[in-house]
């Protein structure tokens, strides 16, 4: 990988000021390259943010970056990145030599915390020190419609209820007509000894008819297909 | 540390469901003018790489941006913007056959990729602007295929030859002679440097140095004098053209004569002007590729007419000749040069038509007609650039990029407009809302009524209602149409037509420029121009710095702070009123009531009684400790509140503390870094909140507003500070009349309140309870608005500029609700009224954007405006882009959505009605049967 930044020339040097880029490298998620040119990074700190636009090498170039710490954002239109934390200090290579150099550090930074709340390291070194800049997400800008589909139709359960029991009604006759006669026989056993089919073959009807003055007043019928009937025809029984 | 990345996102997806924008409305009920500013002279087609079918146009702008924009529709390819902004000095050179375009813009020169707009390379000057920006075409008569070198003449530090492909220095010409820098000129072997010689005794020499290209020594230098007619570097018209005889040329302060110089020679010509009339401007062209013929145009401007005369240079002997003249034509034009191969075309661009001539000959080329568009009405060109395509001798085909006089940037392709890109909106100033002429008339027919007794308000009622039926037949006419345009589903014809304005979206909205130019978009309608002025020509007496409008009913008010006269134009048509006319309208004041303004005066905030600011002030404010007033934003005027109340959970009531009278004042000390915020009663002059900041970054915008029964403003951090965390602040604070549910606090009891002294009918104890949040955002807000609806029953958005990521975002009411919890889940009840847990860290849902993939720059302001329906509010942003979209915060509740498949829902209707007509004879029989037989 090319660095631009090491071909880049300063008219005019300026004392302990530091030089790096920030780097966007391939990743699964975007091809830097696609990238549009408005894409650009600021380093916050103090007054106006330093700002540094996208290269054709995908990277951000900052150069004569005083000491201090900085905040640093890539703004782009279409990818989040991660927000990172960039400390530039002169210090001096080796103890006591006097020979100070600047120092690059950059980290991932966590808005919403503290500041020296710091993260995975994302480039330390000198100067021309590379800095990875990382995109974590594409920006979805736009709200699915809604629409009508026949499946999230089907989803509803009060849908599905009601095709469930549509499919009893309709299928068991079928279900019946279908078995064979030893089961057949054995499913009407089995109907007869259930407390819902005493008496009546019609339960619904039963529940229908249900006479519920006579079954206050204590009577017991021993004719149980009567119960419920109209009275005209019971009096006329009597009479 | 994972975490912390992971609860990010957590919150992210907790603060869904997100109101966006949908994928079928985007593009359409918003509308984008991605703007670069009015193009510089040198608008250039090129095409962006060797191998490129087509062509771009590239332009610098005044406003300190460059350009590329695709000649087929005026769509922008890629636009850079400089941070350093107005005024800079912004050159741009494209070179043939080369990938990239190099520009200088004030101190920053850089080489962008043609095609994408990326930073090829970049270096910036310190203490020095860049005077002159060449490309070393020519290297020993060798054309540079690869990366072409640049040379740069800076204001001080002399003649740079940076290299083509990295930006590094080759070498440096220093100039210590103390001249003035004029101009760089190559010849296929020799650097020119021209630089200014300033006599003691008036008038100036013009000093020609020779330069190596290869190592930048001077090879030899001569001056040439100038008779005391150069006095100023604008004098000189020209130097340069890349040809092999590279031209010098000035004239004298009355433009009747004109003198060239073929660079490297002492022969100077003389040519007199061809009209009796004064010359205001001379202008030449000259072709700038090296293989070209020798030939140049010299175009002549007066008052009223233009003409122009074609000059050959012979080589051999150093001669300046003029060819032919171009016939003198009434009004203004513009004369284009296009070189193919190494003929040289001229196209000269009138309000009339498009006339190609070759350089060689006057004879006609091609001729086409213009057809003229009313947004080109009363303007002429001014420059441009042309293509120009030859078959058989003549010209076959021109498209030609033409700026306007009114600040229209046009392509004119074979005589018809093809496309026109209102530039001069990029140095909008003040924008208003004004309502549609029909609306307008309407209230105001209605308040004639108002004012009439009961039998000629009734007679003027019936009379408006007969008028109005001469519109029934055409509305009968149109309802098929309406009715099938509506089922079909061809919702751009409703949007583009204004009559049909059901649901308010169509307003005006006009936007006022530095220089003066008024002009009424259409918001509803992808903002479309309605009319547009020069005020220059209105009002010719008067000067236009930072014209701020008004709208009134009908018309606006335009005010200067260089003049104090106000101007009045009808906001329907554009055209000029006297202010005779609307004496009758002005009646804005209630009788009986006087109203008090307020103004920052020398740095003190003061209170006025009536809108005469020069009386004594009935009240001040100057902030404490020597903090310094730097704005302050005033409750607006329409802000209509559905509520008195917030519902609690628990159905107790919060009262809003609700004063239409509220100013919330920025005041900054810088050498303390503290920013503070008071809250005044305009009314009054009280007091009535005051918060403070420390450690914040004074110089980065602090935008403010106040809404309803809130406020919001944002704030920066200081490195400097010692506060714990680093970035972006934003605030919103609460106002309620006491911090006890049901309770209204001292006014419970006061059947009157007054409003210019609350504090002495009650003590001080009218001051609202003010419940504050701060958050942090990720990115820098530099201003803020609130949406507005008609009844304000919608939930209101706060609508946030950042201009880092060129975008306007709307945070939503219940996000930044100051009531959230803190430190602790919300309760059932909490949970009930939408409140959420706190997070200090509020992360920008891209779904918020409302202006999506568009990137809206340099937006100054923006405003917005109720719509017909509750659930929308207008928005449109500008101050170098315009942008403009309508935005619904609690969903569009009250309009069928494009969602709504109105085809399916008339299906439906028929397949029931099928249902019917088959289960009706069915049913009937059923119920027959049921009575007439005995259950068996």
């Amino acid at each position: 990988m090319h660095l631009p930044l090491l071909s880049l020339p300063t008219l005019a040097a300026v004392a302990s000021a530091a030089r790096f880029t920030l780097h966007i490298p391939a990743n699964p998620l975007v091809n830097p390259a696609s990238l549009p040119p408005s894409t650009h990074a600021t380093l916050q700190a103090s007054g106006p943010p330093l700002t540094a636009r996208l290269t054709r090498s995908n990277s951000f170039v900052f150069t004569n970056v005083s000491a201090g710490s900085y905040f640093a954002t890539i703004h782009c239109r279409d990818y989040a990145f991660e927000p990172l934390r960039i400390d530039v200090s002169i210090e001096e290579a080796v103890e006591g030599s006097g020979d100070k150099k600047e120092v690059v550090r950059a980290w991932q930074t966590f808005l919403g915390n503290e500041w020296e709340n710091k993260g995975e390291s994302r480039g330390e070194g000198g100067n021309g020190v590379l800095v990875e800049a990382r995109p974590v997400g594409e920006k979805r800008f736009y709200q699915e419609r809604q629409g009508f589909s026949p499946l999230s139709f089907l989803k509803n359960p009060m849908i599905l209820m009601a095709l469930f029991s549509m499919v009893l009604i309709f299928g068991m006759p079928y279900l019946m007509d279908n078995m064979d006669p030893e089961t057949k026989a054995e499913f009407e056993e089995m109907q007869k000894k259930s407390p819902l089919s005493s008496g009546a073959a019609n339960p619904a009807q039963q529940l229908q008819n249900f006479d519920l003055a006579s079954w206050m007043a204590g009577k017991t019928d021993s004719n149980p297909a009567s119960r419920g009937q109209s009275p005209a025809p019971q009096s006329k029984r009597k009479g | 540390m994972r975490l912390h990345a992971a609860s990010t996102l957590a919150l992210a997806a907790l603060l869904a469901p997100a109101r966006a924008i949908f994928e079928d409305d985007a593009y359409h009920i918003d509308f984008h003018h991605a703007l670069i500013g009015l193009p510089k002279r040198g608008i250039n087609f090129q095409k962006p790489y060797a191998a490129s079918k087509a062509s771009l146009l590239y332009a610098v702008s005044h406003e300190g941006a460059i350009g590329a924009i695709n000649p087929r529709d005026g769509e922008l390819v890629w636009r850079q913007i400089a941070s350093s902004g107005l005024n800079a000095t912004g050159l741009l050179r494209t070179g043939e056959d080369q990938d990239t375009v190099v520009s200088a813009l004030g101190n920053h020169v850089a080489a962008w990729s043609a095609a994408d707009g990326r930073i090829v390379w970049e270096t910036s000057v310190d203490g020095a602007t860049v005077e002159d920006l060449e490309l070393l075409e020519q290297e020993d008569g060798i054309t540079n295929s690869d990366a072409k070198d640049v040379l740069t003449l800076l204001s001080d530090q002399g003649l740079k030859r940076l290299d083509g492909k990295t930006g590094r220095e080759k070498w440096t010409f220093q100039d210590t002679s103390g001249d003035t820098p004029l101009q760089i000129s190559t010849s296929p072997t020799t650097v020119y440097y021209i630089a200014l010689h300033t006599q003691l005794l008036g008038g100036a020499k013009l000093r020609v140095t020779s330069l190596s290209p290869i190592t930048g020594k001077k090879i030899d230098q001569y001056t040439l004098s100038s008779e005391g007619e150069i006095q100023a570097p604008e004098h000189v018209l020209f130097a340069g053209a890349n040809t092999a005889a590279p031209l010098l040329a000035w004239t004298d302060k009355s433009n009747k004569v004109l003198k060239i110089n073929i660079i490297g020679t002492k022969g100077v010509s003389t040519f007199n002007a061809p009209t009796k009339d004064a010359v205001e401007k001379i202008v030449l062209h000259a072709p700038s590729r090296v293989n070209s013929l020798v030939h140049f145009l010299v175009e002549y401007h007066t008052a009223t007419a233009h003409s122009a005369e074609v000059f050959h240079v012979d080589l051999k002997k150093g001669a300046i000749s003029k060819a032919y003249s171009l016939p003198e034509l009434k009004g203004q034009g513009a004369f284009t040069t296009t070189s193919s191969d190494a003929n040289v075309y001229f196209t000269r661009i009138t309000t009339e038509e498009v006339i190609v001539v070759s350089s060689v000959s006057h004879g006609i080329l091609g001729r086409w007609p213009v057809k003229r568009i009313s947004t080109l009405a009363g303007a002429y060109p001014i420059h441009g650039a042309s293509e120009v395509v030859m078959k058989g001798g003549s010209a076959s085909a021109v498209r030609s990029a033409v700026l306007f006089s009114n600040g229209q940037w046009v392509l004119i392709r074979n005589g018809e407009i093809a496309w026109s890109r209102p530039e001069f909106l990029s140095r909008s100033v003040s924008a208003v809302w004004a309502g549609l002429p029909e609306e307008e008339a309407l209230a105001h027919e209605l308040e004639v009524e108002g004012h009439q007794d009961v039998l000629t308000a009734y007679i003027h009622r019936v009379n408006r209602h007969i008028r109005d039926l001469k519109h029934f037949p055409t509305w009968v006419k149109n309802i098929p149409n309406r009715v099938l345009g509506s089922l079909v589903g061809k919702a751009s014809d409703s949007l583009e037509n204004i009559q049909n304005d059901n649901f308010g979206f169509h307003k005006f909205v006009v936007l006022a420029t530095a220089a003066g130019q008024l002009a009424a978009l259409d918001v509803g309608s992808q903002g479309k121009q309605i009319w547009h002025v020069d005020l220059a020509q209105l009002a010719p007496e008067t000067v236009f710095e930072a014209p701020t409008l008004k709208a009134y009913r009908g018309y606006i008010e335009i005010k200067d702070s260089a003049s104090q006269k106000s101007l009045y134009i009808n906001s329907t048509t554009g055209g000029l009123l006297s202010s005779g006319d609307i004496k009758t309208q002005l009646s804005i004041e209630p009788k009986g009531q006087t109203l008090i303004s307020f103004d920052l005066v020398d740095g003190d905030l003061k209170g006025f009684l009536g809108a005469d600011i020069s009386t004594q002030p009935i009240w001040s404010f100057t902030p404490p400790n020597g903090e310094k007033i730097t704005g302050y934003t005033a409750r607006p005027t329409k802000d209509p509140v559905a509520s008195i109340g917030r519902v609690l959970g628990d159905r107790r009531v919060l009262y809003k503390y609700l004063n239409p009278n509220l100013v919330l004042v920025t005041a900054v000390l810088e050498s303390t870094r503290t920013a503070s915020f008071y809250l005044l009663d305009s009314a009054s002059g009280q007091l009535l909140h005051a918060i403070s900041h420390e450690g914040v970054d004074v110089s980065r915008p602090m935008p403010s507003t106040i809404s309803e029964n809130w406020l919001s403003y944002s704030v920066v951090i200081d490195s400097h500070s010692d506060a714990s965390s680093r970035g972006y602040q934003l605030v919103v604070a609460e106002l309620f009349e006491s911090p006890l549910p049901d309770d209204r606090g001292p006014l419970r009891a006061s059947s009157n309140s007054s409003t210019v002294q609350p504090s002495a009918a009650s003590g001080d104890v009218t001051k609202p309870f003010v419940m504050s949040q701060t958050y942090q955002i990720p990115e820098l807000i530099s201003h803020m608005t609130v949406t507005q609806t008609k009844q304000g029953i919608t939930s209101r958005e706060l609508l946030v500029t950042c201009p880092d990521s060129n975008s306007i975002i709307g945070i939503p009411r219940h996000v930044i609700d100051p009531r959230r919890p803190i430190g602790r889940d919300p309760t059932s009840q909490e949970q009930s009224e939408g409140l959420t847990k706190y997070m200090p860290f509020i992360p920008f849902d891209p779904k918020w954007h409302l202006n999506h993939k568009y990137e809206v720059a340099g937006v100054k302001e923006v405003i917005t405006s109720e719509s017909g329906l509750e659930s929308t509010s207008l928005v449109l942003a500008h101050g170098f882009d315009v942008f403009g979209t309508r935005v619904a915060p609690s969903f569009a509740f009250d309009v069928l959505g494009k969602g709504f498949n109105k085809i399916q829902m008339l299906l439906t209707v028929a397949a029931l009605f099928v249902g019917v007509l088959f289960a009706a004879p069915l049913v009937g029989r059923k119920q027959i049967n049921g009575m007439w037989t005995m259950p068996s």
